[in-house]
């Protein structure tokens, strides 16, 4: 199936496509958002995860403008999203997602499950490198966990073939005779982040035409005739279930070519399932998956300029994988450098090596040498000179007939004895710690008092985060943390989940953390804050650590990080572990660009809850996280914001005394964002103030069961309106406009609802 | 200055977070592609950006029949525009600058930075005053610096531009649309040549910084043990024009600054034997100093003043919160 190209394709000189057509200039997330629009999908499931977000956030922004009815849900992570997904493929409409890297992967045992009962929808990756360390870069680590998945996997070298690819993989998944979902992945960063020119369809009848309408599938929504989807199916049976989907599989591999060529009619452009470039003639070559083969053509032309008989072959699909193109485009080819963007740890090559290799291997008369390269992990950029030594590679080793090494990682740096990070700081002296806030428990009440020492004498604690850290100026996050850091005493172990605090402190190989410190993906860092003390105390119990160390355990959160990570943040506090969890809610994913997150107010924009004519910020009220924790029947639950220090600080004590004696502690405390919130950098106290006064973000405390407010600004004849709050902030200030009071009224209405709950708790002795 | 017969023109704009260097980038970028004829690529580099860090901005342009196929960072650029005159400073601002290169910097009128001298001799250096024009003008200073460039690269057509940054401004910002036109036609004008400041031969050498650990030297697992050590970054290039400054006199050393500031960069001592005060509040770190003011609001009796950023004044007023460790 290999078309061949044998000089390069100037633009504007290829024949035109039936369909109209008008240039854009769009970046490869723009051009999937486009397309998304342009197809007029039903619903989109997703989290946002850089850097594919700005699919959403730009579908977020066209909705706002009425451009498209796609009814977008923002899921609580991608293992919520690939649920919502699948739950809206069922009922038979079609069905979008976006996602990267870790997100690929927590949501990855959805994907057999979708692809096993056979139901069609689009999946765009915007591959990026997997965790751990976390990298936001873009490789293909993700995208090679989905070759086993049973999806299609369509490969987008530039925004142009993401455009075009998706309105493919409707077609090629939605056939009955392939009934399976489609990932387009496109690389991160590089397409999905560049723009470039591009042509999108200016013809909806043209459009309509290709798509169709999708086919009707068994869905739960057929009412009038009952079926079991999903049923428990073991040993006789699962293995036909699986021969069905590879029939699926060989199926696609017939119906992948037509569908492109139909495209192809329509726009102009094609796309072989193995892009084969200068191929014919060719000694040597180098196989690379989509932008990298890109800037190898460029060198391909260079090396060909000098003589050399050399091409580029590059899958543009995946799965199911083009084993016949790949055999007969390297019959004659003497030697092939493989380039992977990410590894199989053991297996000698990256997965693309190994599926080459494996399908030269079917050929008894090819003897096609094979150099199995590692390179561009983590976004390492991949230009002309990394492809001059891969196409020198493949052409000495079919010269010499040879291969020297024949797997290694390209691009690596070995790092020089004479080199280190800069020194880290003096340790930091824990009597230092103690002392700023006294603790007592009240014998009466068994209830616990706090008496700070002054302001001024607390500047004598050394603070356990460094300065140089690469925060916004203004950022929330550090004087709360500061303040919290103030009052607690000895020695304490944190644990960031992915968030802004933790890569603003720990850009490599520099820390601003002075204490010890771990990251891990929000999905799961209570329960790993919850493993490492269980361990500690073990340790302890077998005399392995000493006894005596007076050390506490935190975890700090983002609010999005209560979203996605709820599950484990519950689990934890229903087991009771003696550890804090302290949530910065700054009221949206502000590390990925201000995303809505469920503790996001109602009416609030954010980037995937936008603006305009057709739509005005998030349509649901915030999450009340602290009552869902209080739930958990805790010692100790409290709300705070940086804004009250000393009643924040009052709160940290007592919580430290509580994780230390009885268990599990969770504070939520409301962490300024003036980038996101769209305030100037110094207007942290007035919006907090305003935002406490107008008791939307009320401070109260629930001791062993027990609420009790610990400012009433009713009581301190303070009590204000939301709109006194709403006005502060530019996220806010269109709801002030005579066409949102519908919204503002619901806002005060919950807002009130909520506050009247709460005193009523504060009221009785038993809640 | 005009499109070469090969390859690409391409432009790196040098910037810090917030000053608009990537939207710059796609407005020329957009109007090249959609108004001019012409072919290109746009991005930026991509990071985990937090307003006041280091971002670099790439445009290719070449004619519309040439494909754009590398997706590399421009490393040999013909043309730097540095959106903040303390990236001079920085040698890799210059990285891979063609000797027939230009460049344009951010600058109010001054003596020509000795910084220059990095310059290919054959190179053309333009000064403007985009922050300057852009305060006078309510605008921002990359539609200034958009408007200089227009003016010295002739295949750039100005009225393009222009059209493509009133577009980008008309929806939700239409206020800004007339003073963003206004600070560009002033950048097209009201700029300074100089002439044979560099002393470099030929094309500047690209410059890639390399890992400061490696496969051999980093400690397995990723793990860094260095606590603290960003205390090393210096943070003063996000400062904006402006910097908190402490009047001892009016200080009651309350330290209600400390609670609230983000940047950790404020300098505590134990008082002196002659001191009313057990804790007394020395100064500003302005390494670490981002200059969001929030010390300045929170101060009960106007001791932290918000006060214009001079040349050398951070230096002359600098109290270093870890003497004898980082001077």
């Amino acid at each position: 199936m290999a078309t061949e190209i044998l000089t390069p394709p100037l633009t504007g000189t290829r024949a035109a496509g039936t369909a109209q057509q008008k240039v854009d200039f769009k970046s490869g997330n723009e051009a999937a958002a486009l397309a998304a629009r342009d197809i007029g999908f039903h619903v989109m499931g997703y989290f946002p995860i850089t850097p594919s977000t700005e699919v959403a956030e730009n579908l977020s922004k066209m909705q706002a403008d009425g451009e498209h009815e796609i009814v977008m849900i923002a899921g609580d992570g991608e293992h919520g999203a690939a649920g919502i997904c699948y739950g809206a493929a069922l009922g038979g409409g079609r069905v979008l997602n976006a996602t990267s890297a870790n997100g690929l992967l927590f949501s990855l045992e959805q994907l057999p499950v979708q692809a096993g009962t056979r139901v069609p929808m689009v999946l765009n990756v915007a591959a990026r490198a997997v965790s751990g360390p976390l990298d936001i870069r873009g490789d293909h680590s993700d995208i090679y966990f989905a070759l086993n998945t049973g999806w299609i996997m369509l490969c987008a070298r530039d925004p142009q073939a993401v455009y075009d690819l998706n309105f493919a993989a409707v077609r090629i998944g939605e056939h009955p005779d392939v009934r399976l979902p489609v990932i387009v992945c496109y690389d991160g960063f590089v397409t999905s982040h560049q723009k470039r020119r591009i042509e999108v369809f200016d013809d909806a009848d043209a459009v309509r035409g290709f798509l169709g309408t999708r086919p009707e599938y068994p869905t739960p929504l057929d009412l009038e005739h009952p079926k079991t989807f999903g049923p428990y199916m073991n040993d006789p049976d699962l293995i036909n279930n699986k021969v069905q989907l590879s029939r699926a599989m060989d199926a696609a591999r017939t119906l992948i070519p037509a569908v492109f060529a139909e495209l192809e009619a329509l726009t102009g452009r094609a796309y072989p399932v193995l892009d084969a470039y200068r191929m014919r003639d060719a000694d040597a070559a180098v196989v690379l998956l989509n932008s990298a083969a890109e800037t190898a053509k460029e060198t391909a032309d260079e090396r060909r300029a000098l003589g050399e008989r050399v091409g580029v072959l590059s899958p543009n699909v995946l799965r199911p994988f083009p084993t016949e193109a790949f055999r007969q485009a390297l019959a004659s080819v003497d030697a092939v450098t493989i380039g992977d963007r990410a590894d199989s740890y053991g297996a000698d090559g990256g997965n693309l090596s190994l599926e080459v290799r494996a399908a030269l291997q079917v050929d008894r008369h090819n003897d096609t040498l094979v150099v199995s390269r590692i390179y561009g992990l983590g976004g390492k950029d991949f230009d002309a000179a990394d492809a001059r030594t891969f196409f020198a590679e493949a052409v000495a080793a079919g010269r010499s007939r040879t291969v020297d090494t024949p797997f290694a990682y390209h691009g690596a740096t070995p790092g020089r004895p004479d080199r280190a990070p800069r020194p880290g700081l003096p340790p930091i002296p824990l009597d230092a710690t103690r002392g700023m806030a006294h603790v007592q428990r009240d014998k009466s009440t068994g209830k616990l008092r706090v008496e700070l020492e002054p302001i001024w004498k607390m500047t004598s604690v050394p603070s356990r985060i460094a300065p140089g850290h690469g925060a916004c100026p203004g950022c929330g996050y550090f004087p709360t943390f500061h303040q919290i850091s103030r009052v607690l005493e000895g020695d304490i172990v944190v644990l960031y989940q992915t968030g802004c605090a933790m890569v603003v402190t720990t850009g490599y190989p520099s820390t601003a953390h002075r204490v010890n410190y771990v990251h891990n993906l929000f999905q799961n860092g209570a329960a790993t804050l919850s493993g490492l003390v269980e361990m500690y105390h073990e340790r302890v119990r077998r005399k392995e650590l000493p006894e005596g160390k007076d050390v506490t355990f935190v975890m700090i959160s983002g609010d999005g990080g209560m979203d996605i990570g709820m599950g484990p943040a519950l689990g934890a506090a229903h087991r009771n572990h003696r550890m804090m969890i302290l949530e910065y809610d700054n009221q949206g994913y502000m590390n990925t660009g201000a995303q809505l997150s469920y503790s996001t107010p109602f009416g609030h924009r954010t980037s995937t809850s936008e603006v305009g004519t057709a739509a005005a910020g998030k349509r649901y009220h915030h999450k009340d996280t602290a009552q869902i924790f209080a739930a958990c029947h805790l010692p100790y639950v409290f709300t705070a914001s940086e804004g009250y220090p000393e009643d924040l600080m009052r709160k940290v004590a007592k919580a430290q005394w509580y994780a230390k004696h009885e268990g599990l502690v969770y504070g939520k405390i409301l962490s300024f964002c003036p980038l996101n919130w769209k305030t100037t950098d110094d207007a942290a106290e007035p919006v907090l103030q305003a935002a406490i006064d107008t008791c939307f973000f009320p401070l109260y405390e629930v001791e062993h069961g027990h609420t009790a407010l610990t400012y009433d600004p009713e009581a301190a004849g303070r009590r204000q309106a939301v709109t006194e709050w709403l006005k502060l902030m530019g996220k806010t200030r269109h709801l002030l406009k005579s066409d949102h009071a519908e919204a503002v009224t619901g806002i005060q209405a919950e807002v009130d609802r909520r506050w009247r709950r709460l005193k009523a708790m504060h009221e009785h002795p038993e809640l | 200055m005009s499109l070469p017969t090969e390859g690409f023109f391409e432009l790196r704009f040098e910037s810090i977070g917030g000053l608009g260097a990537h939207g710059a980038g796609q407005i020329l970028a957009t109007a090249a592609v959609l108004h001019m004829g012409l072919n290109g690529a746009q991005f930026s580099s991509y990071g985990s950006e937090k307003k006041g860090s280091l971002v670099r901005t790439f445009v290719r342009l070449g004619p519309a029949g040439r494909p754009v196929r590398t997706s590399a960072p421009v490393e040999a650029p013909n043309a730097i525009v540095v959106f903040h005159a303390a990236l001079l400073r920085n040698p890799a601002t210059f990285g891979g600058l063609r000797n027939d290169g230009l460049l344009i910097y951010n600058s109010p009128p001054g003596p020509v930075p000795e910084a220059l001298a990095a310059l290919p001799r054959t190179a053309l250096a333009i000064r403007v005053d985009a922050l300057g024009i852009a305060v006078a003008e309510k605008s921002r200073p990359n539609a200034v610096l958009l408007g200089t460039l227009c003016a010295v690269v002739p295949f750039l057509d100005s009225a393009h531009v222009r059209g493509a940054l009133a577009e980008e401004f008309a929806g939700k910002h239409p206020e800004a649309v007339a003073s963003n036109d206004r600070a560009f036609r002033r950048g097209a004008t009201e700029f300074e040549v100089h002439e044979g400041v560099g002393l470099a031969e030929g094309d500047l050498p690209i410059v890639r910084p390399e890992p400061v650990w490696g496969y051999e030297t980093q400690p397995v697992g990723g793990i860094i043990a260095e606590p603290g050590n960003t205390a090393w970054n210096d943070l003063s290039l996000s400062r904006t024009g402006w910097m908190p400054v402490l009047h001892h006199d009016k200080c009651i050393h309350c330290g209600t600054c400390d609670l609230v500031c983000p940047d950790l960069c404020l300098v505590w001592r134990d008082g002196g034997p002659d001191s009313t005060f057990e804790r007394e509040l020395m100064g500003v770190d302005y390494r670490y100093c981002k200059g969001c003011m929030r010390c300045v609001e929170s101060c009960p009796t106007s001791a932290l003043v918000r006060e214009a950023e001079t040349p050398g004044l951070a230096d002359q007023l600098r109290v270093p919160q870890f003497p004898g460790f980082i001077s």
